[in-house]
């Protein structure tokens, strides 16, 4: 009568479900906390895993960093991605790390300094530590993680951004400390921590912003004079998740007029990319009627152009990336047509106003990452990583 | 008479605690057959949505209120986490319900099936009515609409 699941449908398990959706606090008060816990920790140690980092040092190399079982791996390229050096692990002591969807592993490289951050998972629901591991010595050996958060209870702080350049490093993570034990408090806050010694030492955590959304990746560029810039979703007023910008310790700015307001976890975080304008250009996702779906607009000053809809809604579009190179700006996102998973790219040569058609990049059969956009000196380049394809890399022509 | 006590007991069992079947490629048309010429809610959740707990609560008052409510319940965790995906549904009262538990490594394979306008938010409910015209809904959904919805379509 009672059909349970058979264990072994349970190993051939595979990849995990839609997503790990909060990071909340803890769920509602009639919850049974114990089982909570127990799936959540169940989640941590079985997720696929599949997000990636990536990034072009000046030389041209490209740098990888990937999470097998509890280690984060480091290797590079000379060659674009076609071939890798042997990985280096980061942290020798294993630990629960998120790396799918939009909790992902990040990674810089400057001059010889490799810098790598990830969220570690607490067995507690929601609950993370954002770790920090530096190389000095161009990526051979990476020194004992730092934990970044100065507040260690086992609650949210997950979901890292990261910045580097020469003068130090710059980390935007989603922190529940002001919202833990105070359930008037909306949606979670965006800390953030700089370190101009390598990663060594970091001065104190400072709040960017309080009430934003819990589960949406940040993303985090540099202004025209280095300054880090994020846009994350964010929660206006009651419950309206749409998206958010600042620069660090300047008051944010609102991104997107959606109005998606949602008791829900959307689970998808925005783009942006800074041209050497000064223009933000953002790209988001929005379930909100009468145009949900994915967004491009052009944020310059106090103005900004109208949220341009692209996508095709039919298809999943999502989980969007943007790069500005000169007047050129290039979106990529993700698409499944029923029986792939798409990487679409569409182009601008007028800085944002004018695009061409979209089109296909590439696809792959199986489960996939989320696209990601890495520059180097020369070319612009997709980095994707796929199940039953390995990690892509294709340069992307304008 | 023992043995009839033994079956009546398995029997009691069953329904107290229903089966978690896996969701795969299909499994939306499977479930709209079992419910065919009679309206039901399917509601989509996951242990890991903070969301979820409001709407499975409201769904277990629901169904207090209205016994005959037809509900299906589909996790979109991994079929490992079923057993404690069921004790969690028996917290809310949901325990005899039809559940079910996505079972692909793909869920972006499913949603498309079930529905190309969901982008994977939880929780999402679609209330089908006597002809199996549906209405979604993104979000823990006020307990207000769920009575309407029950007071109309539940007899």
């Amino acid at each position: 009568m009672v059909r349970r699941l058979l264990p072994l449908l349970a190993g051939l398990l595979m990849a995990g479900s839609v997503g790990a959706h909060g990071d909340h606090a803890q769920p509602g008060a009639a919850g049974p906390k114990v089982d909570y816990a127990k799936v959540w920790l169940e989640k941590q140690q079985n997720a696929p895993r599949l997000a990636v980092a990536a990034t072009f040092d000046e030389t041209g190399r490209l740098w990888l960093a990937r999470v097998v079982g509890q280690q984060v791996f480091v290797s590079h390229s000379d060659d674009a991605g076609r071939s890798f050096s042997e990985a280096v692990a980061v942290n020798r002591e294993p630990e629960l790390i998120s790396a799918d969807g939009e909790a992902r592993p990040q990674i810089a490289a400057i001059g010889q300094r490799i810098y790598v951050s990830w969220t570690q998972a607490l067995p507690q629901p929601f609950a993370g530590h954002i770790r920090l591991a530096v190389s000095d010595d161009g990526g051979m050996s990476f020194g004992e993680p730092v934990t970044v958060n100065d507040d260690t209870r086992p609650i949210t702080h997950r979901f890292n951004a990261m910045l580097a350049d020469a003068q130090g490093v710059t980390l935007a993570w989603i922190d529940k400390r002001d919202g833990t034990g105070n359930p008037d408090y909306t949606g979670a806050a965006i800390y953030t921590a700089r370190s101009t010694d390598g990663g060594r030492s970091f001065e104190s955590n400072r709040k960017m912003a309080d009430h934003s959304c819990e589960c949406c990746r940040i993303a985090i560029a540099a202004d025209t004079d280095g300054t880090p810039v994020a846009l994350w979703r964010h929660i206006f007023g009651q419950n309206t998740r749409d998206f958010a910008l600042a620069r660090l310790d300047e008051p944010l700015r609102r991104a997107s007029e959606d109005g998606w307001e949602i008791d829900a976890c959307p689970h998808h975080g925005g783009a942006l990319a800074i041209g050497r304008d000064g223009a933000r250009h953002i790209a988001w996702f929005t379930g909100a009627e009468p145009s949900p779906g994915l967004h491009y607009r052009r944020i310059v000053g106090d103005t900004q152009t109208p949220p341009q809809r692209f996508g095709n809604l039919d298809a999943q579009a999502g989980h969007p990336q943007v790069a500005v190179h000169g007047r050129h700006v290039t979106l990529v996102w993700r698409e499944y047509d029923g029986r792939h998973n798409l990487i679409r790219a569409m182009h601008s040569r007028d800085n944002g106003s004018r695009w061409s058609a979209p089109s296909t990049l590439t696809r792959t059969a199986g489960a996939a990452d989320d696209p990601l956009l890495v520059s180097s000196r020369q070319a612009l380049w997709l980095v994707w990583n796929t199940t039953a394809n390995g990690l892509r890399t294709v340069k992307i022509k304008p | 008479m023992k043995r009839l006590i033994f079956l009546a007991t398995l029997l009691l069992a069953g329904f107290a605690q229903a089966d978690i079947r896996p969701y795969v490629a299909g499994s939306l048309k499977k479930i709209e057959g079992e419910h065919r010429g009679r309206p039901f809610i399917l509601t989509f959740w996951s242990a890991s949505c903070a969301h979820c707990p409001t709407e499975l609560k409201a769904l277990g008052e629901l169904l207090r209120q209205h016994p005959k409510l037809n509900l299906v319940i589909v996790a979109t965790d991994t079929p490992a986490e079923g057993p404690e995906l069921q004790r969690l549904a028996q917290s809310y009262g949901l325990a005899a319900q039809a559940q079910w538990v996505f079972a692909d490594a793909q869920p972006e394979r499913l949603r498309y099936e079930i529905d190309r306008r969901w982008y994977g938010e939880l929780p999402r409910t679609y209330f089908y009515d006597r002809q199996h015209r549906r209405d979604s809904r993104s979000g823990a959904i006020p307990v207000e609409q769920l009575e309407r919805w029950a007071g109309e379509h539940v007899k």
